[in-house]
């Protein structure tokens, strides 16, 4: 029997992965990506914890449900946000410094 | 009797399906002759024509709601299988939710898809600019 | 001696997911084209699912495998294809290495902190309650998410249909954009000599580039 501290180290490890991801890469796209395996992380300890505490109850697996929709929900729209953001400063590269463009008069 | 005994042939597949590719590359890089690998030898073969630029093109940026129309279906067909498999498909309470949120999402889907045609630019629209971008170029020339 | 059998193949089945799983992650992460990685992340999602198929949630992993590898991965690999092909090797730099190194002792901070709650505290070592069968599984879940709380499902229609419509606005938002440009920066730039000369006065063309990428190598070697 697997204790419940190996999933949590597994859970721990892809969140640190995850936020590693998240502060040292400069794509927008690689940051959608980390933002995603964080959640993975997230969704094996609440199935994990769902399964070895005391009094068995879905209410675990039911919130790992609810993520899974509402990470399709905001992946969807972090993908339509960096094809506009690519649109209009020609780059997905967070360190390359952009200019806000005046606006003309006319 | 756990529940993950029944999926092992799944994993030990997965794996046997990797473990193939990888083998039958190395097996090929292996294989075959190593001759002098230039530019003109690593190049795409395109019927004798000599190949300009990469071959990954951009495609119009409007596709991706294609994609995002298939998530919303995809995600409302994981929720109206939960439901399709249990007992609960007799419960009159629960069909009338199931039917409220399948309509909900149909119709924002039907309004997705009315509202299409405004986010990107038709043909005639791309023509149009095209053409008004070319004569304020040509004027400016003949200006010039 | 048939447990021992099930333990033996439990903890093989999880080492090896859990090998493969970190792997497909740093490679997702670190790996230099931008397709590759995205490819390793779907491999990496539908390798998850059978952690779920480990945890009894048989549900949990048809769904990660419907929704994460079919739609979100395929979504991020059709975002990264509508991109043009220069900025899928990425380029990615600091400003100053110092700052890269901040990022890294950070990320390290949380692993170690999150890792402290893992061996500081004492965790349930075996299953409790039962063993659940498939379709007990399912029905279970289908009466916890449809019988009890069938009013978040019509919220998680509601945020679906409002991401749908919000990137449909932003899209139309961009048509705008084409049909009355502001300035010609929008419009067709090929033919208008007066917009690629105010785009290369500002900061936002292809010369740009270069330009950039000459201050970061001017930078990594001082």
């Amino acid at each position: 029997m697997i204790p419940l501290s190996w999933y949590l180290a597994l859970a721990f490890m892809l969140i640190g992965l995850g936020a590693y991801g998240m502060m040292v890469k400069r794509n927008l796209i690689r940051i959608i990506i980390s933002a995603e395996i964080m959640g993975n992380g997230v969704m094996i300890a609440l199935v994990a914890f769902s399964l070895y505490l005391d009094t068995f109850t879905f209410t675990g697996q039911g919130l790992v449900i609810l993520i899974i929709s509402v990470a399709a929900a905001h992946t969807a729209l972090a993908m339509v946000l960096m094809l506009m953001y690519h649109r209009r400063y020609q780059t997905i590269d967070l360190g390359v410094p952009v200019v806000q463009e005046e606006i003309s008069d006319e | 009797m756990r529940l993950f005994l029944d999926f092992i042939p799944v994993l030990v597949w997965a794996i046997l399906a990797v473990v193939l590719v990888i083998v039958m590359l190395l097996a090929s890089w292996v294989l075959r002759p190593h001759v002098l690998q230039n530019s003109e030898k690593t190049s795409t073969y395109e019927c004798g024509e000599e190949p300009i630029g990469p071959a990954r093109v951009s495609y119009p940026y409007n596709y991706i709601v294609y994609s995002i129309l298939f998530l919303v279906v995809d995600v409302m067909g994981a929720f109206l299988w939960l439901f399709s498999v249990s007992a609960l498909r007799l419960d009159k309470m629960v069909v009338w939710q199931v039917l409220f949120f399948a309509l909900f999402i149909m119709a924002g889907i039907m309004f997705a898809v009315k509202i299409l045609p405004q986010t990107f630019l038709s043909g005639e629209e791309t023509l149009k600019l095209y053409r008004e971008a070319k004569t304020k170029h040509e004027t400016k020339e003949v200006h010039h | 001696m048939l447990m021992q059998i099930e333990a033996l193949l439990e903890h093989i089945e999880f080492l090896l997911i859990a090998g493969i799983v970190l792997v497909l992650a740093i490679l997702a992460l670190e790996h230099k084209d931008l397709v590759y990685a995205v490819f390793f992340f779907g491999i990496m999602a539908s390798f998850v699912a059978g952690f779920f198929l480990l945890l009894e949630a048989p549900f949990v992993a048809g769904m990660q495998i419907a929704v994460y590898t079919g739609g979100i991965s395929v979504l991020i690999i059709f975002g990264v294809l509508l991109l043009p092909i220069f900025h899928d090797t990425t380029r990615e730099r600091f400003e100053t290495i110092r700052k890269k190194r901040l990022g890294i002792v950070l990320s390290i901070f949380v692993i170690i902190l999150s890792g402290s709650l893992v061996f500081l505290f004492t965790w349930p070592t075996e299953i409790p309650a039962v063993n659940v069968d498939l379709a007990q599984s399912l029905e279970g879940l289908a009466q916890w998410l449809w019988g009890n709380h069938g009013i978040y499902v019509q919220f998680i229609a509601i945020i679906i249909l409002t991401s749908l419509i919000g990137s449909l606005a932003i899209l139309k938002l961009e048509k705008a954009e084409h049909l009355n440009p502001e300035s010609g920066v929008y419009g067709l730039a090929t033919w208008d000599d007066d917009t690629s000369e105010k785009a290369k006065a500002g900061n936002k063309s292809e010369d740009t580039v270069p330009v950039i990428m000459a201050q970061d190598a001017e930078e990594e070697g001082t």
